[in-house]
């Protein structure tokens, strides 16, 4: 498009702008003795070529034809510009390269008239004031033109791009809620992640359609030139900023809250709102800020570099403070336990952004509130989530049941903690740096043969076993509330080996290390010893007795194995082994010394088929049935009577 | 975690620290008073310089002219002072806390915590606030750039007047909104709505009061005042001399402190309480308060008259702001009756006015950004003064 260094063969005109530059250098000259260095070169420079010009010209000037020429010149100008005073419906974009041009350049024309006028007020005549009169409120009427140009070009042409796998408002499956008893975890919540790794697709977007960029710019020349630069910042300015706003409200679904509306919301939708938040701050932030950057660089940077940066700041403070104090807000709730996974995402997210982008987005002193006003929150993120993770531990270490936990099963206390623990390795950098400099007591102290995982030893590992630690005193406290000793290792087993399995078959075996993970699977299996010590010992103890027995003795003998065998199996029916390989390692187990002992006493003492309540072949089909967790204890004998 | 067991706490705690204030009723009672009457000292002298900066002119050798009430330089006074006597106030609180606590205690302090989260907000509004007077003094420097074109013409008088029809509506915009009959408090939409272009008028609405909603539509913060001050009660008795007292002092402070903010800076009001706090002017501490109150009371009136806008007062009573108007709508009245060419006396009378005008704006293009600066740090004061008393609380209960 039209430039203001098209050269029209004005000669009257011409000599005037040159006239009228020589007078501004000179004034400039004048006006401060400080200029400094860059400027003054460009005034030298200035100077240099305004004087070949004034040369050129000297030699082409024949008579001074200026003034009836200017008026006609201008009347033209001024047609062409009141035509689009009559169109403000249409935009001026529509109407194609060329008419856009012929009023970029009657723009021009009515510019160069005044700015002729304006060098040499003295010399003019009325009748020439009149003109340049008429010209400025030509041009004002241009210029206002273009400001609504600008409005609608941009607000037709915006894209509001949305980022791959964007919804925010689905969020990762059920939600944790923890309540007094820790029952809400459960293994089937886990499974879906990490699906939100790659929300951004490309880095930059086109906030608005390429091609309008060289009008905008045009427009933004045009405006620049004859100094209405303040009025296209304010336009530009409004025009994005709400674009900024509708993206933020409209396509991410980002709601504004108040304080006091943060601290009175239930944690269910609290929890869906710091989801979000996380998302959509990674968004605007990551993704669109450095596209709005770019675009302002790509309209403005021509111009006026810094104007770039003041408009970028504008269109961008009131999305980033509404959002930055979200954060904040939800800083001011006391720290629950459960609010640890959502304040670790946070932080993770501020941390990231401030590594990334921040200072770049906002580098200097007109971004400096954002800048500040980001590095405030992620240091109080921070702080938070390391309060909430005490509290979590803490949390964990002092639960307490005033009964035993039923059958014997996986404590949903354990469920919770290790389902918890499990969503954390995704947040290890986070939480390294935040754990570096907090005291724990750790299970495994310094760098032992096996282990060799550099994470193994990372403050996030030490943190962790620890709660897990935690967590197995807690259980050893519940352990004790069992009047029966078996059921009390059962349960130990079952939950250590839950731990286990959880640790093995995640990423926490990075953390938790093979030495863990081996005292581990030995501590459930001594479980297994012990429950059968508690439980078989005694019962087997019956059919053990000297080979002289008499027949009746012996008959007795098995009469009172099968009587304790009932007991035993009425009780552990109803227990709980959740895991099937472990249950049926423990089945394989007791039955290989409980039957191999039956049967060794079977074969030693004649005992007459009809006193022999079960056979092998039964006792083996029933210890099958153990920790089975039936609902009511099985009755013998209708299972016999099959 | 569980609550019964912090209750049980929390009762027995009761029990012993009432017999442990049985025994030593009498020197902790005296240094409560000893407390109390040194917070109620700093208050006065603090609320009082700022109607009146100290004679001694050894402290100040600058010794500037006080900064008129309302002004940028005086509404970061009073943000100093409120830092100030927030400082006292925490100190003096602590201390009190370890010697004495009670059930009534707890409560005025809870309550505390609501009166500050509520602020936090209004902190906020402010700060937003007073990014829309930002835009207005944009739309003051564009009149002034026009104003400022020699010779002057048609062309530029047209533009200024313009700028200036938008700056006068963006520095009432409260008023504008409640004469039209629109909902009370306009959100950040207003901005594209009212971008009104030819047909209509020429005036491009730009930003103005509430022109950026912080947060929902129905947020206002003449309603958080009022939430401040609601069970704002004097206390009696023997509360009146001890840790209660030094919590209605405090509470006072900032819900004056917010107000007076509120009315200078256009936020998302309905509309402003003419006097939200019943002090106690007989109190020494509360007498400069009062006068504060009192003045800032008759400038809303004032303005109100001037608007007629029945009901409440109106906002952005900010003194840089009211001058900007009343040079605005003097130069709006130049460019309605402006003849070209303009007559050399009506030009230079002119250019005094354009002059004045570019002052206020270069003085508010540094005050504003340091307002804003310093209310977003009472913000984050406000935020650690909150998690302290949350914590003196939980001690409470944890003992």
């Amino acid at each position: 498009m039209a430039g203001l260094e098209s050269k029209i063969p004005v000669p009257g005109v011409k000599n005037h702008v040159v006239e009228a530059c020589h007078h501004v250098v000179k004034a400039l000259r004048a006006s401060d003795n400080n200029l400094d260095a860059n400027l003054i070169k460009l005034l030298s420079d200035l100077e240099t070529h305004l004087s070949t010009l004034g040369m050129a010209d000297t030699k082409k000037v024949v008579e001074d034809t200026g003034f009836s020429e200017i008026k006609k010149r201008f009347k033209e100008a001024k047609k062409v510009i009141l035509a689009w005073e009559q169109n403000q419906s249409m935009m001026i974009f529509d109407a194609g390269f060329s008419e856009a041009d012929l009023f970029f350049q009657a723009l021009y024309d009515v510019q160069k008239v005044l700015s002729g006028f304006k060098a040499l007020p003295s010399k003019t005549s009325k009748k020439e004031k009149d003109v340049y009169n008429q010209a400025a409120v030509v041009l004002d009427i241009a210029m206002l033109r273009l400001e609504k140009e600008l409005f609608d070009v941009l607000n037709q042409y915006k894209q509001h791009v949305q980022p791959q796998h964007l919804s925010v408002s689905s969020s990762r499956g059920k939600d944790i809620v923890l309540d007094e008893s820790f029952v809400s975890l459960d293994d089937e919540v886990i499974a879906e992640a990490t699906d939100e790794q790659q929300i951004l697709g490309s880095n930059n977007a086109e906030l608005v359609d390429p091609l309008i960029i060289p009008h905008v710019k045009a427009i933004a020349k045009a405006m620049f030139a004859c100094d209405y630069s303040q009025t296209f910042r304010e336009a530009f300015i409004a025009v994005r900023r709400d674009a900024l706003d509708e993206y933020t409200a409209t396509t991410l679904e980002m709601e504004r809250f108040s304080c006091v509306d943060v601290l009175g919301m239930q944690w269910e939708d609290l929890n869906v709102e710091m989801r979000k938040w996380t998302k959509v701050l990674k968004i605007v932030t990551q993704f669109y800020l450095p596209s709005e950057k770019q675009l302002c660089d790509n309209i403005l940077g021509d111009f006026e570099p810094s104007s770039s940066t003041v408009c970028f700041v504008e269109i961008s403070k009131d999305t980033v403070l509404s959002l930055l104090s979200f954060g904040e807000a939800v800083s001011l709730r006391s720290c629950q336990p459960e609010m640890l996974e959502r304040f670790l995402g946070m932080y993770e997210v501020s941390a990231e952004l401030l590594l990334d982008v921040v200072d770049s987005l906002f580098p200097d002193e007109t971004g400096s509130l954002l800048r500040m006003a980001f590095h405030e929150l992620s240091k109080k993120l921070a702080e938070r989530t390391v309060t909430t993770f005490l509290k979590f531990k803490n949390a964990v270490a002092t639960d307490e049941s005033t009964r035993a936990f039923p059958g014997g099963g996986i404590h949903h206390l354990t469920r919770y903690v290790m389902n918890y623990l499990k969503l954390l390795p995704e947040y290890k950098d986070a939480l390294n740096a935040l754990l570096e400099n907090i005291q724990v007591d750790d299970s495994i102290q310094e760098k032992t043969g096996q282990d060799i995982l550099p994470s193994t030893f990372s403050p996030t590992a030490r943190h962790l076993r620890s709660i897990v630690t935690a967590l197995e005193s807690t259980l050893e406290r519940k352990a004790q509330l069992y009047s029966d000793q078996s059921l009390k290792y059962i349960f130990l087993m079952n939950n250590c080996h839950y731990m286990v399995q959880k640790v093995k078959t995640s990423e926490l075996r990075h953390f938790f290390g093979d030495e863990w993970i081996r005292k581990h699977i030995a501590s459930y299996q001594h479980n297994v010893t012990d429950y059968e010590r508690a439980t078989w010992s005694s019962v087997l103890s019956l059919l053990k007795g000297s080979s002289n027995d008499s027949a009746a003795t012996s008959r007795e003998r098995c009469r009172e194995f099968c009587l304790a065998f009932d007991e035993v199996y009425k009780n552990q029916t109803r227990w709980s082994v959740p895991d099937p390989e472990l249950r049926d390692d423990l089945h394989i187990s007791t039955s290989v010394k409980v039957v191999q002992s039956y049967r060794g006493f079977l074969g030693r003492n004649r005992i007459g088929e009809k006193h022999v309540r079960y056979t092998c072949e039964d006792i083996e089909r029933l210890l099958l049935d153990l920790f089975e967790c039936l609902p009511s204890p099985r009755s013998l004998r209708s299972s016999r009577r099959r | 975690m569980a609550p019964a067991t912090e209750f049980q706490g929390s009762f027995l705690s009761r029990i012993s620290i009432r017999r442990n204030q049985i025994i030593s009723m009498d020197v902790n009672h005296e240094q409560e008073l000893e407390e109390l009457d040194y917070l109620q000292k700093h208050v006065s002298d603090r609320f009082s310089e700022l109607i009146s900066p100290p004679p001694d002119t050894t402290e100040a050798p600058s010794s500037q002219p006080s900064d008129p009430i309302l002004s940028i330089p005086w509404l970061q006074n009073l943000l100093d002072v409120f830092v100030s006597c927030e400082t006292e106030f925490k100190g003096v609180l602590l201390s009190t806390v370890q010697i004495s606590r009670s059930p009534s205690l707890e409560r005025v302090l809870t309550e505390m915590l609501d009166r500050i989260l509520k602020a936090l907000d209004l902190c906020n509004a402010v700060v937003n606030g007073v990014d829309s007077v930002r835009q207005s003094r944009r739309l003051a420097e564009i009149a002034v750039t026009a104003l400022k074109q020699r010779p002057l013409c048609d062309g530029s008088v047209r533009r200024a007047k313009r700028a200036l029809a938008s700056l006068i509506v963006g520095l009432n915009g409260d008023v504008k909104d409640r004469s039209n009959g629109s909902s009370s408090s306009s959100n950040k939409r207003t901005t594209s709505r009212s971008w009104s272009f030819g047909q209509r008028s020429n005036v491009t609405v730009v930003g103005g009061g509430g022109s950026s909603g912080h947060v929902s539509k129905n947020w206002s913060a003449t309603k958080q005042i009022q939430g401040m001050v609601a069970n704002l009660v004097l206390p009696r008795g023997a509360e009146a001399t001890g840790a209660a007292m030094q919590v209605y002092i405090m509470s006072s402070v900032m819900a004056l402190v917010m107000w007076v903010l509120v009315a200078a800076v256009p936020c998302q009001t309905s509309n402003v309480l003419v006097a939200p706090l019943q002090l106690p002017k007989h109190q020494s501490w509360a007498s400069a308060a009062v006068n504060i109150q009192e003045k800032v009371g008759e400038e809303m009136k004032r303005k109100e008259k001037r608007f007629g806008c029945g009901g409440g007062g109106c906002g952005g009573l900010m003194e840089e702001m009211q001058r900007m108007e009343k040079i605005g709508l003097s130069l709006l009245e130049f460019t309605e009756r402006f003849r070209f060419p303009a007559e050399e006396a009506e030009a230079e009378e002119v250019a005094e006015k354009v002059d004045e005008m570019d002052e206020i704006c270069r003085g508010m293009e540094v005050g504003l950004e340091d307002l804003q600066r310093q209310v977003r740090a009472v913000f984050h004061r406000l935020v650690r003064s909150r998690l302290e008393i949350v914590s003196v609380l939980e001690q409470t209960h944890a003992i």
